[in-house]
């Protein structure tokens, strides 16, 4: 009898979705798995012998540091723009967010640029006031340091988003027990503050990490030899599959460390409401010098991360408007915001099924489950596309049996449509919808789900009535990080995309990669004018229902 | 109640999966070709006569210019047929038609480097293109020796130096750069970009393997500074005094001249263009080029389209666009690559350059050159 209970507890509707939902997360990881244990090729004896050292070395060093700062600038601008109110706060808010809306490349591509020596900064001194510089080193943004600036400003955003969105809805009792137990607002943050938010300020961390590992665009164009340009380099140039997969193994094992590693600084321990009392923070406001250093810190940051590239970028695109122009770009704008709010709304949906379900129940499954949503994540997007490919092939073929045996004239190919790509992006972005969903539950626990429980209300009851509305900022906040990071995704559009189709992010990349960057700047602005509105518009809902 | 309820749920959440998979198909008539039968089916019984005929032709292409698209725009009007395009990477595009085989929708496969072609040819991507005007057009060296691939434009890799440092006259040969007046003085991108990997495998083909490697090992050993960034950013670096001479494509320089910017248009005319090897094996030169995909379904649409392409109306755009050098002989230079005057090229088969790929790739590694 008990035997049952426990079966039914398990194996409930939302058990069979995340199943589901996991299999299908699976497959690419599953048919990367399956060529794992081959025997080595030639090749790989000499990759070991003249690369691996390298690479390894590089991608460490690359990550380390860029998870270090991001983590440092987002938690901390989170910190300030929650507890403190200050000039333009309210701007600053989700003005914050925007560099996010710029691809990592593109912002390669726009501060050398500016910097190189016919670059603006160059050219002004120059001709201007008459200062010729004879060392470019202070000029020189290309290398390891300079793709660790590039990725710590375009990549903050994930912790700030995510960290921002959980102290939002943290009790303010919490911190005011702190204050009144005589904290000053420094110890107030790193004894509460940080520790409370530490779930939240990993999972922006994780994304970073991640992103940074699958980034082909700056580490090429900068020359930094990193794993995902050798797992390109075999895979394409050496035509050794094999070896290839191999890479993508290790890489996969580096990702599977940061999980843990995830888990471990997350600690046992869950920090939730625990009482119905809830308040949220309230800001209090700053005075003399402080107020500015907080606005100052506020708007450097959003200088160099924002500011600075957008007005290179719309300088070059007036410059090139008469010949790049089009009104091809309607279109363009269309695709991308279609496939990306497509995509954007299933990945959220799935993200909440399977957030509620690994919540709500104990055990190795729902354990392991919440830890596969994020492989996706860490295969090179190439690799994921070559395996979607491969199936919708297998797919399309067996529809055109059916087909052929009902003796219908014709099947649906798949292949030729936007559900191959969706699908692809599903597989890939899940993680950034789930880590953001997963803070938010962690934050709510489980405390007023119990309790309507307890009230007969049904777990689907308690979902849509409980859960949901307080979930609000973190589906939102999913939501747009999901959709902005499709905006711009590169190297799956480009391999799966159905003829004649095109999104604003491939425009930018056909220029920047042939090295037309003044000519990639149009595109480029628009993708970020459209990321910039949702961030916006999100970010206005947000305010509105909460008031 | 509950499990009643669930089940409920559980069928309104697969329903509304299933609707927007079909959103998302139901879309793709719009933004995307309608290549698939059921389309073509409908085309045949509702549309009149000449619409059917003209047909389409599908390409896969890594060339990402804007005369390209001019280029389908022009044969879409004059003849009718619909060009439909995939832009990619090369390889990528290569490793997109292996996983697709024989149920692939591509037609043609156009892409930026002879060594892609070889390896398109090598993977049975192709077929045999047969057509006299084509042949016309193109100079048997400028096409694959089984006419499973064409060239359309040709690009040479040359020294481009800094003009008030360098005096031509110090200039000779790829080889003579790794001699030790130019340490320290030499710039390039990283040894994983195709034209780099090209170059190296024309000099495997003409000095042998062993000679390479010195080669390799010797620019190494004299670059300025760690080889990133692409061949503009070694242009630039001349100038700004990094480095004396950089390899690089000649239609960067004649890009930088044509800029809108007037910073890049200073580098462009701060540098000259040197043909190295004029009196031995004669400069490094690659193509772009196409073939017909073994399993089209549209070969003759492909072949008209090939031929258009290789016109002279159309070789005038490819050249006059990019600055690169027509295959037809009757189509004359843009003014900026005529100032660069007549050179002497390597006289290898141009296939040489993707068989010698992965040698190209392992010496590179050996020889430090990042």
């Amino acid at each position: 009898m008990r035997l049952i209970q426990k079966v039914e507890q398990h194996f409930n509707m939302w058990a069979i979705l995340s199943l589901v939902f996991i299999f299908i997360i699976l497959i690419p990881n599953l048919l990367i798995g399956y060529n794992l244990f081959t025997e080595p090729t030639d090749n790989w004896a000499h990759i070991k012998e003249y690369l691996l050292k390298d690479y390894i070395y590089n991608t460490l060093v690359l990550i380390t540091f860029t998870a270090l700062f991001t983590m440092i600038i987002g938690t901390s601008l989170a910190w300030i723009i929650i507890n403190y109110r200050f000039p333009l706060r309210n701007f600053f808010k989700w003005g914050l967010i925007l560099p996010l809306a710029i691809p990592a490349y593109i912002g390669a591509y726009t501060y050398q640029g500016m910097l190189n020596y016919s670059g603006t900064i160059q050219y002004t001194l120059r001709n201007t006031f008459d200062i010729h510089v004879s060392s470019q080193k202070f000029f020189n943004i290309m290398g390891i340091p300079g793709a660790i600036f590039i990725f710590t400003i375009f990549l903050y955003p994930y912790v700030y988003v995510i960290t921002k969105g959980f102290l939002e809805n943290q009790s303010a009792s919490l911190f005011e027990n702190a204050r009144l137990l005589g904290g000053g607002p420094f110890t107030i943050f790193f004894r509460a503050g940080l520790p409370l938010s530490r779930a939240a300020i990993t999972g922006g961390v994780v994304l970073v990490i991640l992103e940074v590992l699958n980034d082909f665009g700056v580490v090429s164009y900068f020359g930094v030899q990193t794993f995902s340009i050798a797992i390109f380099r075999t895979w394409y140039g050496m035509k050794d599959l094999d070896s290839a997969l191999k890479l993508a193994g290790i890489l996969m094992f580096i990702v599977i460390v940061v999980l843990v590693l995830e888990r471990i600084i997350r600690g046992r321990k869950t920090y939730s409401y625990s009482s119905a009392n809830f308040r949220p923070i309230e800001a209090q406001p700053l005075k003399g010098t402080s107020k500015w250093l907080a606005f100052s810190y506020c708007s450097v940051i959003f200088m160099i991360a924002f500011i600075v590239p957008v007005t290179q970028l719309v300088h070059w695109s007036i410059m090139t408007w008469d010949r790049i122009f089009s009104p091809e770009f309607a279109k363009l704008i269309y695709n991308s915001i279609f496939v990306a709010s497509i995509a954007s709304s299933i990945i959220v949906f799935i993200a909440l099924i399977v957030g509620n379900y690994t919540r709500l129940h104990k055990g190795l499954f729902p354990k392991v489950a919440s830890r596969v949503i994020a492989l996706g994540y860490s295969i090179p997007g190439a690799a994921i596309a070559i395996s979607i490919i491969t199936l919708f092939v297998a797919f399309d073929g067996v529809m055109k049996s059916v087909a052929d045996y009902l003796n219908l004239n014709s099947a649906l190919v798949l292949r030729t449509t936007l559900v191959m790509l969706t699908s692809a992006y599903i597989i890939r972005f899940l993680a950034v919808g789930y880590n953001a969903i997963e803070a938010g539950f962690e934050k709510i626990g489980t405390t007023f789900t119990e309790a309507s429980r307890g009230l007969g209300s049904s777990t689907l009851k308690t979902f849509f009535r409980v859960d949901i509305p307080m979930l609000r900022g973190a589906i939102f906040g999913g939501f747009i990080l999901v959709f902005v990071d499709i905006l711009k995704e590169l190297p799956l559009t480009l391999f799966l995309q159905p003829f004649n189709f095109s999104t604003l992010a491939t425009q930018a990349f056909r220029y920047a990669s042939d090295e037309m960057v003044q000519e990639a700047a149009l595109a480029s602005i628009l993708i970020i004018i459209v990321s910039a509105i949702c961030i916006f518009y999100f970010h206005k809902v947000l305010d509105k229902e909460k008031s | 109640m509950n499990k009643a309820l669930k089940m409920i749920l559980f069928t309104i959440l697969s329903l509304g999966l299933v609707m927007l998979a079909a959103c998302g198909g139901k879309e793709e008539p719009q933004t995307a070709a309608p290549a698939e039968p059921e389309v073509q089916a409908e085309t045949e019984e509702q549309q009149p006569e000449e619409v059917k005929e003209a047909g389409e032709v599908n390409l896969y292409t890594s060339r990402h210019y804007d005369t390209d698209r001019q280029l389908y725009d022009l044969f879409e009007a004059e003849t009718g047929i619909k060009v439909n395009v995939i832009e990619g990477k090369g390889d990528e595009l290569i490793a997109r038609l292996n996983s697709e085989g024989e149920n692939t929708e591509a037609d043609l496969f156009l892409t930026a480097d002879a060594g892609n072609l070889y390896v398109a040819k090598q993977d049975g991507l192709f077929q045999e293109i047969q057509s006299d005007e084509l042949f016309k057009n193109i100079p048997a060296n400028l096409r694959d020796d089984e006419n499973m691939w064409v060239g359309l434009t040709k690009r040479a890799r040359v020294i481009v130096y800094a003009k008030d440092r360098v005096d031509p006259s110090e200039l000779s040969t790829y080889e003579a750069l790794t001699g030790p007046e130019w340490a320290g003085r030499v710039l390039s991108r990283t040894s994983s970009n195709m034209y780099n990997l090209s170059l190296l495998a024309s000099f495997i083909e003409l000095n042998g393997a062993e000679a390479a490697e010195e080669w390799a090992k010797g620019i190494a050993a004299n670059l300025a500074r760690e080889p990133q960034g692409g061949d503009t950013d070694q242009i630039r670096a001349v100038v700004a005094g990094e480095g004396d001479v950089a390899i690089s494509n000649t239609y960067y320089v004649g890009r930088l001249l044509n800029s809108a910017d007037k910073g890049d248009v200073e580098v462009g005319e701060a540098v000259g263009v040197f043909f190295p090897n004029q009196d031995t094996t004669g400069t490094h030169v690659n193509i772009s080029g196409v073939g017909i995909i073994k399993h089209s379904k549209n070969v003759e649409n492909a072949i008209k389209f090939l031929e258009f392409l290789s016109s002279v109306e159309a070789q005038k755009v490819f050249a006059e666009g990019n600055n690169e050098y027509p295959v037809n002989p009757d189509v004359d230079w843009s003014e900026t690559v005529k100032s660069w005057g007549e050179f002497k090229e390597q006289n290898i088969p141009l296939s040489i350059l993707g068989k010698n790929q992965l040698e190209a790739i392992k010496i590179f590694d050996r020889s430090g050159w990042k």
